[in-house]
């Protein structure tokens, strides 16, 4: 599809199945411009051309047959972080220990996208394992950041977030542990969704922190993410966590009128942390064009955001520790050519296959299990989620959202570290279960986009759209603006 | 040399009966063959995420109803880590913090008295793969996973260190054993590892309030191999007490073939299972109603059904005790009954006939009564034939001895070997006569005043009648003779 296509994806899609637009055409000109673009960009792992040119073929010859019945996605192509299952393909997580890999059968969100009738064009880059948030702990590549290639990407759905930024693909999956969506996506320009906890079925996404996880949406604009998330969504038997929900149209017009009837909440406790100027700047002006708009914006006050890093940190590396432990080398993936003996082999093929970040993680984890800490540190955090839940809970009897800027930093430079603040505003949204989207408000001195974060109650998902919808309307970020590679 | 106080305390687990695995769908058939079922889920592929088995919970809870356990409100689940080839996911779905069920107690008769043992708790896990080292007699070079058994429920049970001897672990372990097969909620089946136990031993001083060093006991099979486990590591436990040494804390396994326990691990190497909650699995929250539904359904059990055997079929305590032994011997024996007319007149017969002849039988053949050659409706036949005064005891004897061979109805037996019962007055005064003259020593002590010495003319009566002469004739025909 040539990004210079200037047409939203339901026009697109009614187009493919009139007739009107060849799907055959729209996959090979999305192959054409891939090969063009990521060999600069290395968004992609592996790509599925053959597959998609036959499945494309299919639906052009459903076509011609007048009682067809279309998906709300026939013939999209669609972009899939590569820690989801899509039954037959490999499936690596960007490690080496799953470098051969086949998955076995299809993920939920998968089997719901195949009914929608889309396209999986190929498996898109991460941080190994999702462990980090720059994409740089891929065992593979590194994927660079389309708007400025010395600059990462954000992670750990990076490839994804790259990917629909320099319009290699319109929409893509990724997954949501920490801000893995929502952090690239901000750093890439685009709109970043995760989802209300257990929205979403996570059956088939290889996890990372089980009680954190959820799947997340990449798009040019908000509509779209609303449309990716009425297929997605809904209850799934095979995880217990997904609530027993309909499925549930989040498609909206826009609506500038929502403005004046929420109420945004602004934590006090940003003012607490160094926040680079241009973000700080971004978010000043859209306070003030949501004010503008009629939106009563009130101060509220989450004292307990500061433990959000920490508690972060402990419970998703205790559970790291634990569904990492699968990854053996005895039943799949890497195993060593030269253990000695089954506690040999454990640690040679773990310590051969498994990356820095990965490895760390698991020590750590380790650690604060162990009984001796296990009070200390695991059972300490969870109390302080609980305590940090309830102050959330709270803000939400006097707003409807919390309102940030995405990320405290900019992209740093590749190699270079961000802070272990600088998503916290998205971490807040995994802790406490809550949906968020981050839509491109502008962009940097350097030609880099900055985004704005809308963090809403548990399950609000619908209204949190909604606001997204006019946020993005009066943002005046020209989403028709691709990055010149 | 002193005097010692055992104190014991038992884990034991077993297999939940569920059609299904606890976390996914497949099948838990016992000796399949090897990885058939399995599945994504229980061979731990990424992505996956566990389902529970409401049935499995309902299982335990049942159990716990019938021990007398407090079924807790709000359960969660935990990860218990730990690496092993058997665990595809190397750690273990089990409960920690709050099980099912909590403080039940079962009551136990050893030497004619009952004792209470209380027990903590029960709780939901799942069982573990298998890994086979040797094919037949030969050691392999490498290992070989059979993730068949992978992700099937357990229950596991908790007792507190109340029993106090080998016996009483024993009788413990049998009366679980039963209650369970009554239950359906476990087949318990020791052979086919659906019921495994481990065992906690320590010794002390008599008066010592301290407790001794413990010691636990892992891989036992049978009730048997517990019982000779604890005899011997009691001892172990005393000789080493009586040296003057010093015992230590460790984990050991019971050497089935050398009958001798061996030490596996000491107290310094004892595994850290670092666990957490599981978050993949919401907690359970357990509704009164569905709490009382489940024990509107439990069957009787084997204490009542024994205490209403003695009552309404007027049967003596050991008779009671034995049918109700098994909830299959119970059967059986309530399926004969229904089949017979005059019910109340036949109960202590019926029972005896199975406590003696049949169980002897089925023992020495070891077949289970359910698989018995003598069905219960056939059995019932030839009580009624002896009820009747068809056939006289020592033939039907005979007549069950071929029944169980054959599997056959004891009527067609006695038809085809002509058994039946000669009460024709005129054919028994014909052999009496022939056995008064056979018998003159018999004769004239009768006269002389020894009744009893008419016996030796009836057995000879009934010799001559091949046991088929009605015995009440026989002896009505012989006074009236003699005198």
């Amino acid at each position: 599809m040539s990004r210079k296509l200037k047409i939203n994806i339901t026009e697109l899609c009614s187009k493919i199945c009139s007739g009107e637009i060849k799907c055959t055409n729209i996959i090979k000109s999305c192959f054409n411009n891939i090969k063009k673009i990521d060999v600069i960009v290395k968004a992609f792992l592996r790509l599925n051309e053959e597959c998609s040119l036959v499945k494309a073929m299919q639906v052009d010859n459903k076509v011609k047959c007048e009682t067809s019945k279309y998906g709300s996605l026939e013939g999209i192509p669609i972009a899939i972080k590569d820690n989801i299952m899509i039954k037959n393909e490999t499936m690596t997580s960007a490690s080496k220990y799953l470098e051969n890999y086949i998955s076995p059968y299809d993920a939920t969100v998968i089997e719901k996208l195949r009914r929608a009738g889309a396209i999986f064009i190929g498996k898109t880059n991460m941080d190994e394992f999702a462990m980090g948030g720059s994409t740089e702990t891929s065992a593979y590549q590194k994927t660079l950041n389309p708007w400025n290639t010395e600059y990462i990407p954000g992670g750990s759905s990076g490839g994804s977030a790259a990917a629909v930024s320099s319009g290699m693909v319109p929409l893509a999956l990724g997954s949501d542990t920490g801000g893995s969506v929502r952090q690239p996506a901000s750093f890439c320009g685009v709109v970043g969704y995760k989802a209300s906890y257990g929205l979403i079925s996570r059956y088939g996404v290889c996890a990372l922190a089980s009680s954190f996880d959820q799947i997340g949406t990449f798009s040019k604009t908000v509509k779209e993410a609303a449309l990716l998330a009425s297929i997605i969504s809904g209850k799934d038997y095979r995880d217990p966590i997904c609530e027993p929900l309909e499925q549930i149209n989040y498609v909206q017009n826009i609506d500038l009128n929502i403005l004046k009837m929420v109420k945004i909440g602004v934590p006090k406790q940003i003012f607490d942390y160094k926040i680079d100027n241009e973000i700080n700047e971004c978010f000043n002006m859209a306070l003030n064009k949501l004010r503008l708009e009629g939106t009563n914006i009130i101060e509220i006050d989450i004292p307990s955001y500061k433990y959000v890093p920490a508690l972060y940190k402990v419970i998703m590396c205790a559970e790291v520790s634990a569904n990492i432990a699968t990854f053996d080398g005895i039943r799949y993936g890497y195993k060593t050519s030269n253990g000695t003996n089954i506690d040999d082999e454990y640690s040679k093929s773990r310590a051969e296959s498994l990356g820095y970040e990965v490895k760390k993680r698991i020590l750590f984890g380790t650690y604060i299990l162990s009984a001796a800490n296990y009070y200390k540190y695991y059972c300490h955090a969870q109390k302080v989620r609980t305590l940090f839940m309830n102050q959330i809970a709270t803000a939400y009897e006097k707003c409807d959202f919390i309102f940030s800027p995405s990320t405290l930093q900019m992209p740093v430079k590749i190699g270079d570290k961000l802070s272990e603040e600088c998503d916290i505003f998205l971490m807040a949204a995994n802790i406490a279960g809550l949906p968020g989207i981050t839509i491109p408000y502008s962009f940097s001195n350097s030609g880099i986009p900055v985004g704005m974060h809308f963090m809403g109650s548990h399950l609000s998902d619908k209204k949190l759209f909604q606001v997204a919808n006019a946020f993005e309307k009066i943002s005046g970020f020209d989403i028709d603006k691709y990055p010149n590679i | 040399m002193f005097r010692y106080e055992v104190l014991i305390g038992l884990e034991v687990h077993m297999q939940i009966n569920t059609k299904s695995k606890i976390f996914c769908e497949c099948s838990t058939q016992f000796g399949a063959e090897a990885n058939s079922n399995i599945c994504v889920i229980c061979t731990s592929q990424p992505g996956v995420i566990p389902i529970l088995n409401k049935k499995a919970v309902e299982g335990v809870i049942k159990t716990g109803l019938a021990l007398n356990f407090t079924i807790n409100r709000r359960c969660t689940f935990a990860r218990k880590q730990y690496f092993y080839p058997d665990v595809p996911k190397n750690y273990q779905i089990t409960q920690f913090e709050s099980p099912l069920c909590s403080n039940g107690k079962l009551s136990i008769i050893v030497n004619e008295r009952e004792k209470i043992i209380n027990i903590e708790r029960i709780h939901l896990e799942e069982d573990t793969g298998k890994l086979l080292h040797k094919i037949g007699g030969k050691k392999l070079n490498y290992s070989l996973l059979d993730l068949n058994r992978a992700g099937i429920g357990l229950m596991e049970l908790v007792t507190k260190p109340e029993l106090s001897s080998p016996q009483e672990a024993v009788e413990f372990l049998r009366e679980l054993k039963n209650i369970v097969e009554y239950l359906d909620t476990s087949e318990c089946n020791m052979e086919e590892g659906k019921m495994r136990c481990d065992v906690n031993v320590s010794v002390r001083i008599v008066g010592q309030k301290k407790l001794g060093v413990r010691v636990e006991i892992k891989n036992m099979n049978s009730i048997s191999g517990v019982k000779d486990a604890i005899t011997y590591e009691v001892q172990r436990h005393k000789k080493i007490l009586n040296s003057g040494a010093r015992l230590v804390q460790e984990t050991r396994f019971w050497d089935a073939e050398e009958k001798v326990t061996k030490s596996m691990r000491l107290k310094e190497n004892i595994l850290d299972y670092r666990y957490f909650t599981e978050p993949d699995l919401v907690p359970l929250y357990l509704s009164n109603c569905f709490i009382e539904n489940l024990y509107k359904q439990l069957p009787e059990l084997p204490r009542i059904k024994k205490a209403r055997f003695i009552k309404n079929y007027n049967l003596s305590e050991y008779d009671a005790s034995y049918l109700t032994s098994s909830k299959m011997i119970a059967e059986y024996y309530e399926d004969a009954l229904s089949n017979l007319d005059n019910k109340n007149s036949v109960t202590k017969l019926l029972a005896n006939w199975i406590s003696t002849e049949l169980s002897a039988k089925l023992n020495a053949s070891k077949i289970c009564i359910t698989k018995s050659p003598i069905s219960s409706k056939n059995l019932s036949k030839l009580i009624s034939l002896i009820q009747n005064e068809i056939i006289s005891g020592k033939i039907a004897k005979i007549v069950f001895e071929e029944m169980y061979e054959k599997s056959i109805d004891p009527e067609i037996i006695i038809k085809k070997r002509g058994f039946t019962r000669i009460s024709d007055e005129s054919v028994i005064t014909e052999i009496c006569e022939k056995a008064i003259i056979e018998s003159p020593n018999a004769v004239a002590e009768f006269k002389i005043g020894k009744k009893r010495a008419i016996d030796a003319i009836i057995g000879l009566v009934m010799k001559k009648s091949k046991g088929q002469a009605d015995p009440k004739l026989v002896n009505k025909i012989l006074i009236k003779k003699l005198n």
